[in-house]
């Protein structure tokens, strides 16, 4: 057993001593070497330093590089379009996205000194990897840390405090995104951050919560102000119309009038014409046989007393015309029916 | 050859080549600039190139700082404005040490530089929110006013050999304790604004009724004026037509008129008292019809 053990140390010792140490070096170095070896994916960059210092900046493909210390490498995704939220974080969680909203970032004053909630999605990319890497110092690493989020607060915030409450909330949604982007924008290139951002996006703007039944109040009435004009409206073509009506219904009558007044005067006129030619032919007898005629027909049929022109100068008074009165009944003359 | 393969007469040398080596190689990164030091003391080099750089080993030693934009953000504040009101302002410096020597005299550490920038520019801020009234630092001076700010620090900064790139106004807010009276100015806006919307309602409502009813007025009343011209034009031909007519025996045209007069007037309930006298009746006592 301990020759055995023996044996095997010595030869170990030789092959140690020959030509196994200069195999492990061998695989050591190439080792070494190997991790020189890296794979830029399509729409990554690399940039390589030698000595620290930039000597080269490497598109997609496989590529080859002299190992640490003499050279290192930094790839970076550059064609992805990364978002960062400001006044909420978004988290996906299982299945859905939690949201979760952090005031003190969201919550900001108005040019009118009014407090407003805003979230904003800020979309970018890397424009110059050189300058990402190596321009700015941010606790986060790069600069889309701290440095984005600093920049973007100060942008977002300096637009809101130059407008209105009203426009931030209706019109000026437009405004304050295009607003914010360019500062933000000026203020990243004069950091030199080489970032570009490509889009700011206001997720939400609404009024804080212990104002917000106010807000709404505020909508609501103006919707009131709307239905009771379009009321006040439908009134109006309600009543017009009629009264256009009634109108051309009086006219009409009235025409109607005139025509039926100027007829019946023809009317009459003609059938006095043609009586009076009759009449202008036999006066006398005409006259005497139009009277009786009418007499005849006023007088048969009514009650009559008819009293003797020789008692009658005197004794009318005393006469039964008493009686009809004695006896309660009116004498109503009803005129012309 | 056993006999010389003596791993330490090997070992010795290279160890020692390496250590002179390293010594006196040491590389600057993309981001880095050095001074170069004579025994921690005398002042030899300030080199900015990055890259592979030589120096006398042992005797040189390198302090190395950031050549990046460096940040740093104060704490929020409260400051007292113009018109005596409290703001919390949160601000942020970006810089850069651009003398390494004077820096590192100074200040040596950017921890110890923060510290400073903090002091410096809390105070020229401090004075500068207090030449301003609140609504305006809210609104449109923040600009100027962190172009005072800059200014003043950045003479005092460049003493350490640092270099101002911006100091900004990231955040002001109302202080926390006024937070309720301010949303309750908020809301008696809102329910100001309400009223109005409400009221102007109102007062669209009643402008377009009172105009619809004085419309449809007019146009009743419109309607009269010309049903009355009507029926006057009517009235007024008739009565040409009867004068035209009529007027050719007038006299016929009474008696004519009276009848019918007559036979209008006196219906069933009419009583009459009629003397014998009359034309009509003077038969009834005598077939002559003369009186006696």
């Amino acid at each position: 057993m301990d020759e055995f053990l023996n044996h095997l140390r010595d030869q170990f010792r030789q092959n140690f001593r020959s030509s196994n140490i200069w195999i492990i070096l061998a695989l050591i170095v190439l080792g070494w070497m190997a991790t020189g070896i890296y794979r830029v994916e399509q729409g990554e960059l690399a940039v390589i330093r030698q000595f620290g210092k930039m000597s080269n900046v490497v598109s997609p493909g496989i590529h080859f590089h002299l190992p640490w210390p003499i050279e290192k490498r930094n790839v970076v995704k550059v064609d992805q379009i990364r978002k960062m939220e400001l006044g909420f974080r978004e988290s996906s969680r299982g299945s859905g996205r939690a949201v979760r909203a952090i005031p003190t970032e969201s919550l900001m004053i108005t040019g009118d000194e009014n407090l407003v909630n805003i979230m904003v999605v800020i979309q970018y990319r890397i424009s110059d990897l050189a300058q990402f890497l190596f321009q700015v110092w941010d606790p986060e690493g790069t600069p889309e840390g701290l440095t984005l989020r600093d920049s973007a607060e100060t942008a977002l915030r300096g637009v809101v405090g130059s407008m209105q409450i009203d426009d931030i909330l209706t019109t000026g949604r437009s405004v304050v995104q295009n607003s914010t982007k360019s500062h933000l924008q000026e203020l990243l290139d004069l950091y030199r951050t080489g970032i570009q951002v490509t889009e700011v996006k206001l997720q939400a703007v609404e009024p804080p919560e212990p104002v917000d039944a106010s807000f709404k109040d505020v909508v609501s009435a103006k919707e009131d102000r709307e239905r009771i004009i379009n009321e006040a409206q439908s009134y109006r073509e309600d009543i017009l119309p009629k009264a256009r009506g009634k109108a051309e219904e009086l006219i009409r009558e009235a025409e109607g009038y005139k025509e039926a007044k100027i007829r019946e005067s023809k009317g009459d006129s003609e059938r006095f014409r043609s009586m009076l030619t009759e009449y202008n032919k036999a006066k006398d007898i005409t006259r005497r046989r139009l009277y009786l005629e009418t007499m005849q027909e006023v007088l048969s049929g009514i009650e009559k007393t008819i009293i003797s022109g020789q008692v009658g100068g005197k004794s009318l008074p005393i006469l039964p015309l008493g009686e009809s009165s004695l006896g309660g009944k009116t004498t109503s003359q009803k005129g012309g029916n | 050859m056993n006999t010389t393969w003596n791993p330490i007469k090997i070992i010795a040398p290279v160890v020692v080549v390496v250590v002179l080596i390293f010594g006196s190689v040491y590389t600057i990164d993309e981001a880095e600039q050095v001074i170069v030091l004579e025994f921690g003391g005398k002042y030899v080099k300030t080199v900015r190139e990055p890259g592979l750089q030589f120096k006398m080993p042992i005797m040189h030693t390198v302090t190395r700082y950031s050549k990046r934009l460096l940040r740093h953000d104060a704490a929020p504040s409260e400051f007292l404005t113009r018109d005596k009101k409290t703001l919390v302002v949160d601000s942020y410096v970006r810089y850069r040490i651009a003398d390494p020597l004077r820096f590192f005299e100074t200040l040596r550490d950017v921890s110890r530089a923060n510290a400073r920038l903090d002091a410096i520019i809390s105070s020229s801020l401090r004075e500068a929110v207090a030449s301003h009234d609140q609504s305006d630092i809210i609104t449109d001076k923040r600009e100027p006013i962190m172009d005072e700010v800059k200014q003043s620090a950045t003479s005092k900064a460049e003493e350490f050999g640092v270099e101002i790139v911006d100091v900004r106004i990231k955040r002001t807010d109302f202080p926390r304790e006024i937070a309720e009276s301010i949303f309750a100015r908020m809301r008696a806006e809102r329910n100001r604004i309400s009223k109005r919307y409400r009221s102007e309602g109102a007062e669209e409502e009643l402008k377009v009724k009172a105009q619809t009813d004085k419309e449809s007025t007019i146009i009743l009343a419109e309607a009269k004026r010309k049903s009355q011209a009507l029926r006057g034009e009517g009235d007024a031909e008739a009565i040409r037509i009867y004068a035209n007519s009529l007027g050719k025996d007038p006299e016929f045209y009474t008696f004519l008129r009276s009848l019918e007069v007559y036979r209008a007037a006196i219906g069933k309930e009419s009583k009459l008292v009629l003397s014998t006298d009359s034309p009509l009746f003077r038969f009834l006592e005598s077939p002559s019809g003369k009186r006696k």
